[in-house]
């Protein structure tokens, strides 16, 4: 499943990265410790969190992911979305919490960690 | 980050890259003013004004090969989640002084962490840096 699909199905706006989002999710991940999403999320997930600070888009950057959902409404700061839009990071955003989001993506398919 | 104890370990290997022979960590905790204030001081090789300016950045990096630097970042943003802000201050061939300020009694604020055991980790990592610590509760 594509960011596209998933942005439709959960009705996310999209913040940046309007253009990429036709990238494959190969799972998801929900953190706000951005040091234990460093450790943890794996290429290409989706990455869902309540943080906004610019910080984000290098973690994403970094861990090569597809994307960022922000939640509970909260708006990205602006070097947060300028960031992102040089860094090709998709971040979209929901009204929803973590919890809700989570679970509409599983109800989609995206898996999470499964190994344990 | 899980608490201020791993930022310290950070920015004090960043101290140790910028070849400082002195490091002091310094933890003010004022009750009374409901502050928690965490100072790093080195005399390494410091910075210039715009290299300062965008340390803060998490897009810059003076490691070789790396795209990001997240140590100074990372703290910003702990201590700004904690209605606190991070100041750094530097000069070249003087050195750097990172300050963290956080309301202590802030529900975001992180612990504190084993403050003793990253001194012995950061002295036995490097026994060539003379590494000084201080944990001070004016007010009390």
């Amino acid at each position: 499943m594509n960011l596209k699909e998933i942005t439709q199905a959960l009705q996310l706006s999209v913040k940046t990265g309007e253009d990429l989002l036709d990238r494959d999710v190969t799972g998801g991940y929900a953190s706000d410790m951005l040091s234990d999403v460093l450790a943890h999320a794996r290429k290409g997930n989706i990455w869902i969190t309540l943080q906004t600070h610019a910080n984000i888009v290098a973690v994403a950057s970094t861990r090569e992911l597809a994307g960022i959902i922000i939640v509970n409404g909260r708006t990205p700061e602006a070097e947060t979305l300028r960031k992102a839009d040089l860094e090709k990071i998709p971040i979209m955003s929901s009204s929803l919490s973590t919890y809700s989001i989570v679970a509409r993506l599983s109800e989609l398919g995206i898996k999470g960690d499964e190994r344990v | 980050m899980e608490d201020v104890s791993l930022h310290i370990l950070d920015i004090a290997e960043n101290a140790i890259r910028a070849k400082a022979r002195n490091v002091e960590i310094r933890v003010i905790q004022n009750d009374r003013e409901d502050t928690l204030i965490l100072e790093i001081t080195d005399d390494g090789m410091g910075m210039n004004e715009e290299e300062t300016k965008r340390s803060v950045d998490p897009f810059f990096t003076t490691k070789a090969g790396k795209k990001v630097g997240l140590g100074l970042p990372f703290l910003a943003q702990s201590a700004e989640e904690a209605e606190g802000m991070m100041i750094v201050e530097s000069a070249v061939g003087r050195g750097t002084k990172v300050t963290a300020v956080f309301k202590l009694r802030h529900i975001d604020r992180k612990p504190l962490g084993n403050l003793d055991e990253t001194v012995r980790c950061l002295k036995a990592a490097h026994p060539e840096v003379d590494f000084f610590f201080e944990c001070l509760t004016p007010g009390q």
